[in-house]
């Protein structure tokens, strides 16, 4: 038998496509996942109805996609913005972690009212991530160096350096646990009064709105759109690549130490040594699916925070294995990436069985 | 040449948002014939000829070969239907041999693999089993054979090339031969060259057109786009005009002069000649003295030239591509570093200072590779309108910038230099622009600023003849306006009509200096190479007399 498979770049995405595209596609990925559920005798409707629509209608589910969205919004532009000028930033994990580390530092050593302390800790935790990411960044503007290695690489350094002070110099006193000490109450993030919501998420949209207005309504904007686009016109027309890859590097440093901070802050209460949450990495396909704007960043993390939430309800109210709930939301990323290709490219499969009359050794036409 | 058709399209229409880029187009090709397809960027050619190839579905219309309708839906299709098609810009993979380049996407086996029959021990038995023949016609890659034809197709059509060396060795010319070469080994019965003389020197052009011939010769029909007069009227048999999508007409070359196809194509009357006062030149705006600097690959490009350029006068830069004009032209805009010399621009010394001084003394810059350097193609028409304004106060005070006030230039420019095709500034980008329309909207962006002085590297190269006037009027214009301007052409035509002073430059060193009223062609063309007497080169070189192209 054989198969043909061609592929072509569209010239132009059907509207229909456009918009019906992501739905398709996490319905798709949905029923594929229902066989696995099936198979382990998990009524795939009862499941799909605790991840989806519990989620999104109890008090509880939406408060915990809520505060699962804060640091993933704050990941995603800290990919997003330097995605803009082109580069990739695949270390905010990295980035996240010093973050923490330095605001958790700042939180547990200096004694302030709430409503000093905790902008003390954000800054202390921006200014970190940004200065972690800022030697990368220093690389790529001067001397071209990869970014999206050096960056990575970084991200292992940081990871080591928060299991060291854990267990060292910010290890809680007297404890035997590699953890820091409980934070004070000013340094803990408050709910937002009368919904219960973290109100991290006010810091969350607030940034996603000045990363609009950055983007879409500055000069500095205009040269990181542009370079992003043609470095070389750019560079042409006086527009400084080293400022600006400096610049979106760094900020989004500082953003990834924000979700690190607000993490630690309003949902951890202190740093533990396996505080890894992953959220620098998914912003990557986050920033992926938000690339044309600031608020479709805002969309992809929720719906990330939403499918992270439901997958461990799942767990617990259906005894659905962690693996199974992995599979299902790696599905569904797989699928909505996968279908950002099939917009742009149109395949044509086409299956023709070999003749048997066919001589031996001589090849069917159309075969290439 | 028979008189029947060939391939025939009939009636093909196709609209993009905003425009009707083809608008029930009939034309035929018959066998063996050489059918140039002329009109200006924009005209509809590239996309008639896209629909033909496969790369774009028509919303209406017919194509028929030999006398069938033909349903062509990809370049695979219009492959298997005979119709190769060799683009503007070549689509080869510079790592791999020519060869391998050639039999990309149709691959044969590794020898061992292929059946011969002669031998059926053990050996044969598995090599020809069907599973072992299907992995191996999908990761073997036998070269002898594909090679052994693509040496003999070389041969056949006079293609001086080595089949086993690497693409990024080979020289533009060659890199065309390569892409005919492989149309011609999938067997095609009709060629379509998309500007093919765009990117070639006049004898390289020369000799390309010698194999066409050749092939036409052999019963290859051979559809040429192009908007150069001249080449349509060297080797072309018949030529169907395109004017705003539609077909203006079918005409047998013989029978037309360059008026009439010019007259069909533009829709009015073309003055080949501009008209340009006496104006007398002032201060200097750009002043340097022993200028050195590097290529790409840091070798010396420009070896010590002193230039001045005054106010109000165009000076011309006359040689043959690759003697240090790109270099020159980037160091005077402060985007190529300078080993040695110095740069004064309007009495300010520049040397060394970053890109942007320049632009804020007055310096703008239309570049030889407008892709490249001269805009985002991805961004917005608006988005490239303002690259070089935006950061003016007209735009926006403090951090922010206006969109709306830059849509509204952007629509002015486009306006008051005829940048058609563009529907909405915001929405259109600027890699959709056909060649011409983008190279205007470029002018348009550097001339608007009322700049001192205008570097302007091969401003009408690929560009029709409308806008090669319109380009060329607009130069004239800046001049009186007292801006002075560095212009570098590989067109002595155009560096005969355009300039008040015209120096020739080679191998990095400016060699002869002369107005244009003393001015020997011949003279020209051969300091231009060296000042060797006797080469064939100079009078390719200066070729043509007073011409559009």
């Amino acid at each position: 038998m054989q198969v043909d498979v061609d592929l072509e770049a569209r010239t132009e995405v059907p509207r229909w496509m456009a918009y019906g595209t992501p739905v398709f596609t996490v319905l798709a990925a949905l029923s594929v996942s229902a066989v696995a559920l099936a198979a382990l005798d998990v009524d795939p409707i009862a499941a799909y109805e605790i991840m989806f629509v519990q989620t999104l209608t109890t008090e509880f589910g939406l408060t915990e996609t809520i505060a699962k969205g804060v640091p993933l919004i704050f990941t995603g532009l800290a990919v997003y913005l330097p995605l803009k000028a082109q580069l990739w930033n695949i270390g905010a994990e990295g980035q996240l972690f010093i973050g923490a580390v330095a605001g958790t530092w700042i939180g547990l050593n200096v004694s302030l009212p709430i409503f000093a302390l905790l902008p003390l800790m954000f800054v202390g935790a921006g200014v970190a991530g940004a200065l972690w990411v800022a030697i990368p960044a220093w690389l790529r503007a001067k001397w071209g160096i990869n970014e999206i290695i050096t960056t990575l690489l970084f991200t292992f350094v940081a990871a080591d350096l928060k299991n060291y002070v854990v267990r060292g110099p910010m290890q809680a006193p007297g404890a035997n646990f590699p953890q820091t000490a409980q934070l004070p109450a000013a340094g803990q993030l408050p709910v937002i009064p009368g919904i219960g919501f973290p109100s991290g998420i006010v810091i969350a949209v607030v940034f996603v709105a000045l990363t609009y207005l950055l983007v879409n309504h500055t000069r500095l904007g205009y040269e990181i759109t542009f370079i992003g686009a043609n470095d070389r016109a750019a560079e042409q027309a006086g527009m400084s690549t080293y400022r600006i890859y400096l610049f979106v590097l760094m900020v989004g440093g500082a953003f990834a130490g924000f979700a690190g901070i607000s993490e630690i802050s309003g949902v951890q209460t202190r740093l533990r040594a396996f505080f890894a949450p992953g959220y620098g990495f998914t912003a990557i396909p986050i920033a992926l699916l938000g690339r044309n704007g600031a608020f479709r960043v805002l969309l992809a993390a929720l719906f990330f925070a939403v499918i992270f939430v439901g997958g461990s309800s799942l767990q617990t109210l259906l005894s659905v294995p962690a693996a199974i709930v992995d599979i299902i939301q790696a599905l569904i990323i797989l699928f909505l990436i996968t279908a950002e290709f099939f917009k742009r490219y149109r395949v044509s499969l086409s299956l023709e069985r070999d003749p048997g009359a066919e001589p031996r050794g001589k090849r069917p036409e159309g075969e290439i | 040449m028979s008189e029947d058709a060939f391939v025939r399209l009939a009636d093909i229409t196709k609209t993009f948002p905003g425009v009707v880029a083809n608008d029930e187009i009939s034309m035929s090709i018959r066998k063996g014939e050489i059918h140039g397809l002329l009109g200006e960027n924009g005209a509809g050619k590239s996309t008639l000829m896209k629909i033909l190839y496969g790369l774009y579905s028509s919303d209406g219309g017919d194509v028929w070969i030999d006398g069938e309708r033909a349903a062509i839906e990809s370049p695979q299709d219009a492959i298997d239907a005979g119709i190769g098609m060799v683009h503007q810009h070549f689509k080869l993979i510079p790592r791999l041999s020519v060869a391998k380049n050639v039999v990309l996407g149709m691959r044969e086996p590794a020898s061992a693999f292929r059946a011969d029959g002669d031998d059926d021990g053990f050996v044969s038995s598995l090599t020809t089993n069907r599973l072992v023949q299907g992995l191996a016609a999908r990761f073997t890659l036998g070269l002898d054979v594909p090679e052994a034809r693509i040496q003999s197709l070389a041969d056949d059509y006079g293609f001086d090339i080595d089949v086993t060396a690497p693409v990024w060795q080979l020289d533009v010319g060659e890199r065309q031969r390569v892409e005919i070469l492989k149309a011609l080994y999938r067997d095609v019965d009709l060629l379509i060259l998309d500007e093919p003389t765009a990117v070639l020197t006049p004898t390289e052009a020369e000799r390309l057109f010698e194999t066409l011939r050749k092939l036409s010769d052999q019963g290859l029909s051979i559809i040429i786009i192009t908007h150069k007069l001249k080449e349509v009227k060297s080797i072309t048999d018949r030529v169907t005009v395109l004017r705003d999508g539609s077909r203006i007409d079918t005409v047998e070359t013989a029978d037309v002069s360059r008026a009439d196809l010019a007259r069909m194509m533009v829709g009015r009357d073309v003055l080949f000649q501009i008209d340009k006062d006496e104006v007398t030149a002032g201060e200097p705006v750009l002043k340097a003295l022993d200028l050195r600097t590097d290529d790409d690959r840091g070798i010396e490009a420009l070896s010590g030239v002193d230039l001045t350029v005054h106010a109000g006068e165009i000076v011309g830069i006359a040689g043959v591509s690759g003697n240090g004009q790109i270099e020159l032209a980037e160091s005077l805009v402060g985007i190529r570093p300078v080993t040695d010399g110095t740069i004064r621009i309007d009495g300010g010394d520049l040397t060394g200072a970053p890109p942007r001084a320049f632009i804020e003394h007055g310096v703008s810059f239309v570049p030889e590779d407008r892709h490249k350097h001269g805009c985002a193609e991805s961004l917005s028409v608006m988005h490239n309108a303002i690259l070089k304004g935006y950061t003016d106060e007209a735009f926006g005070d403090g951090l922010r910038l206006d969109y709306d006030a830059s849509a509204d230039y952007a629509e002015t420019l486009v306006e008051n230099f005829d940048v058609r095709g563009v529907s909405d500034v915001a929405k259109m980008q600027a890699g959709e622009l056909s060649g011409g329309n983008l190279q205007k909207l470029i002018l348009a962006r550097e001339m608007d600023r009322d700049p001192k002085l205008l570097v302007a590297n091969q401003p009408t190269r690929g560009v029709d003849v409308g806008a090669i006037e319109y380009i060329r009027e607009g130069l004239i214009e800046q001049r009186d306006q007292g801006t002075g301007i560095l212009l570098l052409s590989e067109n002595l035509d155009e560096i005969f009509d355009l300039s008040d002073r015209i120096l020739v430059m080679y191998e990095g060193e400016f060699v002869y200096e002369v107005t244009p009223e003393a001015a020997d062609r011949r003279r020209i063309g051969l300091e231009m190479n060296g000042g060797e007497a006797g080469g064939a080169e100079p009078q390719v070189a200066v070729d043509g007399g007073r011409s559009e192209s």
